[in-house]
């Protein structure tokens, strides 16, 4: 399987000359002084500056980027955690990429109407803005070998990981055939229609656009996935390797009908988290030493973690010096002063002033 | 005391000047609170621009002083690079790197200012710093015997402080003290005196020492011996004005930190009146404890807003920038509950620290109501 990536070693900086820049710059880094002159500059963290912005849509934006050179390419399929500055504020969301590996990579973002990362992303941004990427990650990728028959089923802004994995695979030597359905609401919502017009016309790819809202035009079919959809209408489906991409309860319904039918292996990438549960007071997972507790409303972490035999490190316990802070992976916390509740998503937060509301992941 | 006593109101706190009863000091602290979430809301682009033009002016500024030292034969350059890097270093430690280490900063998401990550151009390695600091320092404010910052283990800053004779040389080496400010707080940390009372372990102190010598030998190769050396036949004027900077950066930062806790009307606290504290007499504490300094915009940033020390240690981890704007209203509330609120120019305050070290290089006249051992 020829996974293509990126390569953009660090080869142009000799070791010594980093190291003395280094040195002369302790404790920072050479790159935030130059980052005075070009802002991709950093040490820490991959920037990357919007070289193109391309509406799909009124709904959909395809962004191209130029990342620095701390980036390292990505496989066909994975997505990345960006992070767009709102207000002043780092916001950060997980996108698939759009693009395929190799070039300058592409992110498509549709609007979600609820103000956050991706509304921004539609409306407001500019070429020449700056974002953040973090490495890479997602096992949404073709297993090697590829296999030779693959069925690719796709709905919304699914499209995106699965654009990647098609045009890498046939941009490649992949002698195969693969058949890809898009089930989509209404033409003026399909993004990276331009793309897909001309991969279209690679003869290994059987693209269908399945339409629920619109009517079908040349070559297009109208209908929606139900349990019975890929069986009636792909000649042995449940023979392919199956990837597939798309809101919940689409996802839900590929996933039943592999389990009944389907004879070769599955792979999945659900966009959503499944929600957390919110409530007063909640169970804690322990992501590092794999332990879980209860913990009761209005008790904070930290002391919740102490009763279930845990250390973390704090000092003040009063929320003054941040000693104790510690990542939440996934959920609700209250802030025991301000009594406001919020969603956290990787941020970190004071334990010996936060309680539980509902499920909480934490970096402990 | 005048009133009488109510079992369902006590007085729980008792200073010259002020009684305060349960029920008062619990409203005062919610009126702070209150200030607190007003301002936390409020945070954003505004203040998100401010923090990131003050670093690439301060890094800009860096950048040109350093520039300017290579060519520091010539002597306008030695003094306008001189001055540049001092004023870089001081916004560095001051206005950026103590209070990112504060996590004033956290909101913004960015791991350039992230107290968890940042470290300072000082020999202070960063995480002893947020121990010492942080925690000790701002949560025991002026307990003698707990916050170490009274007297730093070498100087007696209050009368509850036992004398010896070693202190009636405090008013020579506090200069020296002065000069050599980032050494001192760098080595604070240490707490020898514990470890010679046999309450810290040997091995604890070691392995602190290591991390203080790492710091210290990478800050002191950049300043004293890679730049001078990268300047060949002018390394003398770069050793020269780089050693100029970090002194006057010293001497400064000693100026505005003394004046921070050390001043006439700045009270100190016992052991025994912090017990079962309350967040509302923590925060007296902090109001009692704390004293500010009047001047400008430029000498406001400069003193890294410790100026508004009082603000500082009520809301630690509130952006620097925002504490001209509580002030007036951390003011107005204190002169409500009759508490003082200790304000002068820096002279002034200035020389009652001086007042107050030459006094108690002195043994006490009275004995001193709280002694601690
Ligand atoms: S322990 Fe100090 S902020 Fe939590």
């Amino acid at each position: 399987m020829n996974v293509i990536t990126a390569s953009n070693s660090q080869s142009g900086t000799p070791g010594l000359i980093r190291r003395l820049g280094k040195a002369l710059s302790t404790p920072f880094d050479p790159e935030d002084y130059l980052a005075l002159f070009d802002p991709l500059q950093s040490a820490r963290e991959i920037r990357a500056r919007v070289i193109g912005v391309q509406r799909e849509s009124d709904q959909a934006v395809t962004l191209t980027l130029q990342p620095n050179r701390l980036w390292k390419g990505h496989r066909a399929g994975q997505h990345v955690l960006l992070g767009v500055e709102i207000e002043g504020v780092r916001h950060q969301r997980c996108f698939s990429l759009s693009s395929a590996p190799g070039g300058a990579p592409t992110i498509s973002v549709k609007r979600q109407g609820r103000g956050g990362v991706s509304d921004h992303l539609v409306n407001r941004c500019r070429e020449g803005d700056l974002l953040t990427l973090a490495e890479p990650a997602g096992e949404f990728v073709l297993p090697d070998p590829v296999p030779e028959r693959l069925l690719m089923v796709t709905a919304g802004s699914g499209i995106t990981p699965v654009h990647s994995i098609v045009k890498s695979l046939l941009a490649s030597n992949f002698d195969g055939k693969v058949t890809w359905v898009h089930f989509e609401r209404r033409y003026r919502d399909l993004m990276l229609s331009d793309s897909l017009a001309q991969l279209r016309r690679d003869p290994r790819l059987d693209l269908r656009l399945v339409l629920s809202g619109d009517s079908p035009r040349d070559g297009d079919q109208a209908g929606r996935l139900d349990e019975h959809w890929l069986t009636d209408n792909i000649a042995d489906a449940a023979a392919r390797t199956v990837f597939t991409c798309g809101p919940a309860g689409f996802l839900d319904t590929v996933m039943d009908w592999h389990g009944e039918h389907g004879r070769a292996p599955l792979f999945h990438e659900r966009f959503k988290a499944a929600p957390v549960v919110a409530g007063e007071g909640g169970r804690l997972y322990f992501s590092r030493t794999g332990g879980q507790a209860e913990a009761a409303a209005g008790v904070s972490l930290l002391e919740a973690a102490e009763q279930a035999g845990l250390k973390p490190k704090h000092g003040c316990r009063m929320g003054i010096c941040h000693t104790c802070k510690c990542k939440v992976s996934k959920g609700r916390v209250r802030d025991l002063q301000s009594g406001k509740s919020r969603e956290l998503n990787g941020q970190e937060v004071r334990i010996c002033v936060h309680a539980a509301e509902g499920d909480v992941e934490l970096d402990l | 005391m005048n009133a009488k006593v109510d079992h369902f109101d006590p007085i729980v706190f008792e200073r010259p000047g002020v009684t305060l009863t349960r029920s008062q000091v619990d409203a005062f602290g919610r009126e702070i609170d209150a200030l607190r979430e007003e301002i936390m809301a409020d945070l954003g682009e505004q203040d998100a621009r401010y923090i990131r033009r003050l670093v690439r002016t301060q890094k800009g500024m860096e950048l040109a002083g350093r520039g300017l030292l290579f060519l520091g034969v010539l002597p306008p350059a030695w003094l306008a690079g001189t001055a540049l890097l001092s004023v870089s270093k001081i916004l560095e430690n001051m206005e950026i790197g103590h209070n990112v280490m504060h996590a004033q900063w956290d909101w913004l998401g960015d791991p350039a200012l992230d107290s968890s990550t940042y470290d300072w151009d000082n020999t202070c390695p960063a995480e002893q710093w947020k121990h010492s600091h942080n925690y000790m320092h701002h949560t025991f404010t002026n307990v003698v015997g707990k916050d170490r910052d009274v007297g730093y283990g070498i100087m007696r800053m209050s009368e509850e402080q036992r004398w010896n004779p070693a202190y009636l040389f405090q008013p020579a080496y506090n200069w020296v003290l002065a000069s050599l400010f980032q050494w001192g707080v760098a080595f604070h940390d240490l707490e020898v005196e514990r470890v010679l009372k046999g309450e810290k372990s040997f091995a604890e102190y070691r392995a602190q020492r290591r991390k203080i010598m790492k710091k210290v030998r990478k800050q002191v190769g950049k300043d004293y011996l890679l730049f001078p050396l990268l300047a060949g036949p002018f390394a003398p004027w770069v050793l020269a004005g780089n050693a100029t900077a970090n002194l006057t950066r010293n001497l400064w930062s000693y100026l505005i930190i003394f004046c921070g806790h050390f001043t006439e009307h700045a009270e100190m606290f016992s052991e025994a009146e912090i017990e079962n504290e309350t967040r509302g007499q923590w925060y007296l504490r902090q109001l009692l404890g704390s004293s500010n300094l009047e001047g400008g915009p430029l000498f406001h940033i400069m003193s890294g807003n410790l100026s508004h020390q009082i603000e500082h240690h009520l809301f630690p981890d509130m952006p620097s920038n925002r504490y001209k704007q509580v002030a007036p209203k951390v003011r107005e509330i204190a002169e409500r509950y009759g508490l003082h609120y200790n304000s002068g120019r820096l002279s002034r305050q200035f020389g009652t620290v001086l007042k107050r070290i030459n006094r108690l290089a002195l043994p006490s006249r009275r004995k001193p109501k709280n002694a601690t051992v």
